[in-house]
């Protein structure tokens, strides 16, 4: 199998005040094209700053991160936005859309920040998570399930290698988060990304053909 | 607790933001403290030089060219009741000053019982300065003026009176007992040294009135008036002043207002600052309010951040107005000289009551700008309700409401543009300019609005239009605030504009003016002060030596003198009539040929009047009017208006043959020589200069020169407008600082998120310098199109009604286009800061997940 993401001995320090924390020490992984990873592990135990070294929004302190190629822990700038412009698609769990921009105009958002302009697509997408109807609304007027599958749509509009999902259905209740993770997955397998998945919730990482148990930054198991 | 919490705490965390509020009132503070100070310090010198000079006189006599000295003997009468002194007083040039002084010619042997004038004692006693004053040609100067002149007993002063090189010897050195600013130009000499120096042998200028202890004051004016004939004035002191004030009013006013524009700016950026400060502290409020905190414990919070903004502001800007002052007095002083005959102050002293006044103004604005921003923090619910709420970028202005308030504004303004002068103060057309810039207020919002409407979000295109249509899609977002800076920015571009249409119109039209009035080929005239003014006369020997070499027929001596029309002063003017008839240039309203009307004039002994004194008293071509003069009435038809800029109380110009029939010689205040066809006008100057010799200082300008001369000294009298509206644009562009840091406070999320997608540094720093960018476009073609209109009300309408003059409306449009692109440039020059710390950020910080 491919390999679109791999951390290699992965090592990330914080400084609280004057004290340094270890938020991940020495971890590795693989993740293969169209493979689902869970990271699961209570709050704290490094599943989101490991989301940030992939998505390129952070640096290890030692180690490498290596994306659909490329080691975004020594890449420059123009790099990094490469990779989140080609090969990463980022799902939060707050969902964070652009609060001024309609439900088209954030899912087409990452096309439009590469230069590119295919409205096909986006109609596409949006017919896909069931948002056709509401493609003219504002964040502010869709429930959180209608915000978080226009998160989805967004993820997947520019065909990444790779989407990282934050703890997707922590702002849900569990019919909706059921419905989104669902949506999600049907949708990254048709598409060919791999997920990897970042949550506390045991019961999501059934789905996942892998499950990577963190705790205190390190890797406690791989089951 | 609540202020600690809500008020001093975010503060200390952000000073910035607060410290720019504070920059911005004190700017405007100080626009307004400084053009006050200034021009008060000008003009007061003026009226309260008038009644410092006078001392203890309590009336006086006085007659247009001056009172008979015979008239001193009618007053024997009442000696017992009063002292009865004659005063010659008049403007002298001293070169090595290179400005004008008043020289005060007094009875030295009674004066000492009028005014007290403390004499230095290194020069002797009084016995002996009295002594030098009687028998030397002696003047008393002012310790002020002897030290910068370092001029000690004994020294010799040169000065030019009427043209005329003349050396007196200083004889002491006196200290004003008070108000030594309204003594810091005056020389004082004996009365008859005064009458010899300016030709007024027989007359005097004033005689001063003092009422000895216990006497009725109008008991002793209705005597005097009894004694003496009614060709002349019996009144107070102050009523000289009055009359010079009233000139100057319109000026004082008009500046006023202008710099009060400033302070308009500086209220929209408190606006804007504490509106963005209540939507940051939204949420923390809404806890509060859950927690228990009451609306009025709210409106306190953003009360006291108000009144903050408005002492701190208020107390930098008085103090930055008078170091202004001191930099806008230079420009004042020679608008007021132009203005009025007298010597204006040089000296600024700010006064208690205009520091009081400045920081009261400073708090009011600042708590009058804190409105809208308090009504938002009160209606601010429970942290509770606050999820529920919709957005506020969603809530859509109402455009029809914005629209008809915009529209009613601006018919309200055109009103007022119509309505008459209030007092002789163009009140309701300052005003309509007002409304004119709340109608650009009122429709920024629906403007940023309908701006991201038709631009479509990030669907619409790729590359380098993303950025511009996410900066776009963010300011109509937080339209809100970005009204306020788009309006801040509106304000002060349109301010810059309708300046300067004004000073380009004004300055055009006084072009024109000057190049088909001013047809004589050489001009002379007395040497002028540093302020571009001319002081005092020529000596009618100048005139003379002028026929000698010339020939009557080609010299216009312009004279002028003092009558009152309906009680109020105006000038008498008198040129060759016969001679402008052969040559013309003056521009009449009507448009008839000057030479036609002058030989007319001449023809029917009537006068022509210029456009302020038509204006002022409501008299057109054809009407008769009678002014007061020396032994009488003058009755004269009006054979035309002329266009004046010069003149701004109102002249009226006779033949200079009927002049010199009522008013003795004084000398003409200046000389025109029209030479004949090929004549070499440099040759002529040079052998009337020659002819003249040492004895006299005068300038000999040819066409040219003059020209340019009087461009010049127009440029001298506006600086101060460039001043105030560089003020203006400095608080408009802190505006846009303060709303772009707020902006990009409330959006670190949405520009993380931008960077988590795939935008770059650079895109992100583009989002929000096009904000900054957009702000200033919006701000700057919103300001362009009000400022020319308030430009238009300003040409057309406040000029007239101040000063009587019409002048054409010409924009300088290259200057207003390079004026709008400067501000959009500075307002993305200064989104360059937010830029690069909106580039600065950390996405992984700004995206960490709640819970």
């Amino acid at each position: 199998m491919e390999i679109v993401t791999e951390l290699r001995s992965v090592t990330k320090r914080y400084r609280r005040g004057d004290e340094l924390v270890n938020a991940l020490h020495d971890v590795s992984f693989t993740l293969g094209a169209s493979e689902m990873v869970a990271l699961v592990g209570p709050s704290g135990c490094g599943k989101s700053t490991t989301l940030n070294l992939v998505a390129g929004v952070d640096r290890p302190d030692e180690g490498q991160v290596i994306v659909c190629g490329t080691d975004l822990a020594a890449a420059g700038e123009p790099a990094l936005v490469q990779a989140r412009r080609h090969c990463i698609g980022i799902i939060f769990q707050a969902f964070h859309l652009m609060p001024h921009l309609t439900v088209a105009e954030n899912v087409a958002l990452p096309l439009a920040l590469d230069g590119r302009r295919d409205p096909a697509r986006v109609d596409d997408l949006l017919r896909r998570v069931g948002l056709e109807h509401r493609r003219s609304h504002f964040p502010a007027e869709l429930s959180g399930g209608e915000q978080q599958r226009t998160a989805v749509a967004r993820a997947l509009v520019h065909r990444p290698a790779v989407v990282l999902a934050d703890e997707p259905t922590g702002s849900l209740d569990s019919a909706s988060g059921a419905a989104v993770l669902q949506l999600m997955d049907e949708l990254r397998r048709q598409e060919g990304s791999a997920l990897l998945l970042a949550t506390h919730d045991e019961s999501l990482a059934t789905l996942a053909d892998r499950v990577i148990r963190l705790r205190d930054g390190g890797i406690e198991a791989v089951l | 607790m609540l202020l600690r919490t809500f008020f001093l705490r975010p503060v200390r965390r952000r000073p910035l933001r607060f410290v720019t509020t504070v920059v911005g009132v004190a700017a405007g503070i100080a626009a307004v403290v400084a053009t006050i100070s200034a021009s008060q310090a000008a003009v007061a010198s003026l009226r309260e030089g008038v009644a410092e000079i006078a001392g203890r006189a309590r009336l006086e006599v006085t007659a247009p060219a001056g009172v008979p000295e015979q008239l001193l003997g009618r007053l024997r009468p009442i000696s017992g009741d009063a002292l009865v002194v004659p005063v010659i007083e008049e403007i002298a040039l001293v070169p090595t000053l290179g400005d004008a002084v008043r020289v005060l010619g007094v009875d030295l042997l009674v004066d000492a019982q009028v005014r007290t004038l403390e004499l230095s004692a290194k020069d002797g006693t009084p016995l002996v300065v009295a002594h030098r004053m009687l028998t030397g040609r002696g003047v008393l100067v002012p310790a002020s003026l002897a030290s910068r002149l370092a001029l000690r007993a004994g020294d010799e002063l040169a000065v030019s009176v009427r043209a005329r090189r003349e050396t007196l010897t200083v004889a002491g050195v006196f200290t004003p007992t008070r108000f030594a600013s309204a003594w810091d130009r005056v020389l004082v000499v004996d009365v008859a040294l005064a009458q010899e120096l300016f030709g007024r042998q027989g007359r005097i200028d004033r005689i001063e009135i003092v009422p000895r202890s216990g006497v009725d004051e109008a008991g002793l004016a209705a005597w005097a008036r009894r004694l003496l004939p009614p060709s002349v004035r019996v009144e107070a002191p102050a009523e000289r002043g009055a009359a010079s004030s009233r000139m100057v009013r319109a000026l004082q006013f008009n500046l006023t207002a202008l710099s009060g524009v400033s302070l308009f700016v500086g209220a929209v950026l408190v606006a804007t600052t504490l509106a963005t400060s209540v939507v940051q502290r939204r949420t923390v409020l809404a806890i509060a309010r859950s927690l228990g905190s009451s609306r009025r414990q709210l409106a306190l919070v953003v009360l006291a951040e108000a009144l903050a903004i408005g002492v701190l502001g208020g107390a930098l800007g008085v103090a930055g107005g008078l170091f202004g002052a001191r930099a806008a007095l230079a420009s004042v002083r020679s608008t007021v000289a132009a203005a009025v005959r007298g010597v204006p102050a040089t000296a600024i002293q700010l006064s208690p009551s205009l520091a009081i006044v400045g920081l009261l103004v400073a708090v009011l604005i600042s708590l009058a700008a804190a409105a809208l921003p308090l009504v938002e923090a009160i209606g601010t619910p429970p942290v509770q309700g606050l999820t529920s709420e919709r957005p506020a970028f969603l809530r859509r202005p109402s455009r029809r409401r914005a629209a008809l308030l915009a529209i009613g504004l601006l018919a309200l303004a055109a009103a007022l543009a119509r309505a008459p002068a209030w007092h002789d103060l163009p009140v309701a057309a300052l005003l309509a300019s007002m409304a004119l810039l709340g109608a650009l207020l009122v429709s920024a919002s629906p403007v940023l609005d309908a701006l991201a409407r038709r631009t479509a979000g990030p669907q619409g295109g790729g590359g380098a239009g993303t950025p511009l249509r996410l900066a776009v899609a963010a300011l109509a977002a937080g339209r809100r605030r970005a009204s306020w800076a788009a309006g801040a920015v509106g304000v002060a571009v349109a301010l810059a504009v309708a300046i300067g249409t004004m000073v380009h119109s004004f300055r055009a039209t006084v072009v024109d003016w000057a190049d088909q009035g001013m047809r004589a080929d050489v001009w002379v005239r007395p040497l002028t002060a540093t302020t571009g003014v001319q002081v005092g006369r020529l000596d009618p020997e100048v005139v003379r030596t002028a026929e000698r070499l010339f020939g009557i027929q080609v010299i216009d001596p312009f004279h002028t003198a003092e009558a009152t029309m309906r009680g109020q002063p105006v000038t008498l003017g008198a040129g060759a009539f016969a001679v402008v008839a052969r040559r013309g240039g003056v521009s009449f309203r009507d448009g008839r040929d000057s030479r036609d009307v002058f030989a007319t004039a001449l023809r029917h002994h009537a006068a022509v009047i210029n456009e302020p004194f038509a204006n002022r008293f409501r008299v057109n071509e054809g009407d008769t009017i009678r002014l007061r003069v020396p032994g009488g009435e003058l009755v004269r038809a009006v054979e035309a208006v002329f266009f004046d800029y010069s003149h701004q109380q109102g002249m009226v110009v006779i033949d200079r043959n009927d002049f010199l029939r009522i008013y003795p010689d004084d000398g003409p205040s200046e000389l025109a020589l029209f030479l004949p066809p090929g004549a070499d006008p440099a040759t002529a100057r040079d052998t009337l200069l020659s002819a003249l010799g040492g004895r006299f200082l005068v300038e000999a300008l040819l066409n040219k020169e003059l020209r340019d001369e009087v461009v010049r000294i127009f440029d001298r009298t506006f600086a101060i407008t460039r001043a105030l509206q560089a003020v203006a644009v400095a608080v408009a562009v802190l505006a846009v600082l303060t709303v772009l840091f707020a902006l990009l406070g409330e959006r670190r999320r949405d520009l993380a998120l931008l960077r988590a997608v795939g935008g770059s540094r650079a895109q992100v720093a583009a989002v929000v310098a096009a904000q900054a960018a957009l702000l200033g476009l919006t701000g700057a073609v919103g300001g362009l199109a009000i400022g020319l209109a308030i430009g238009l009300v300003l040409v057309k309408v406040v000029n007239l009604q101040s000063f009587g003059w019409t002048l054409r409306f010409l924009p300088p449009w290259s200057a207003l286009a390079a004026t709008a692109l400067l501000v959009t440039v500075a307002c993305f020059v200064a989104g360059l800061a937010p830029a690069l710390a909106a580039v600065r950020m950390h996405p992984s910080e700004d995206l960490r997940e709640e819970g």
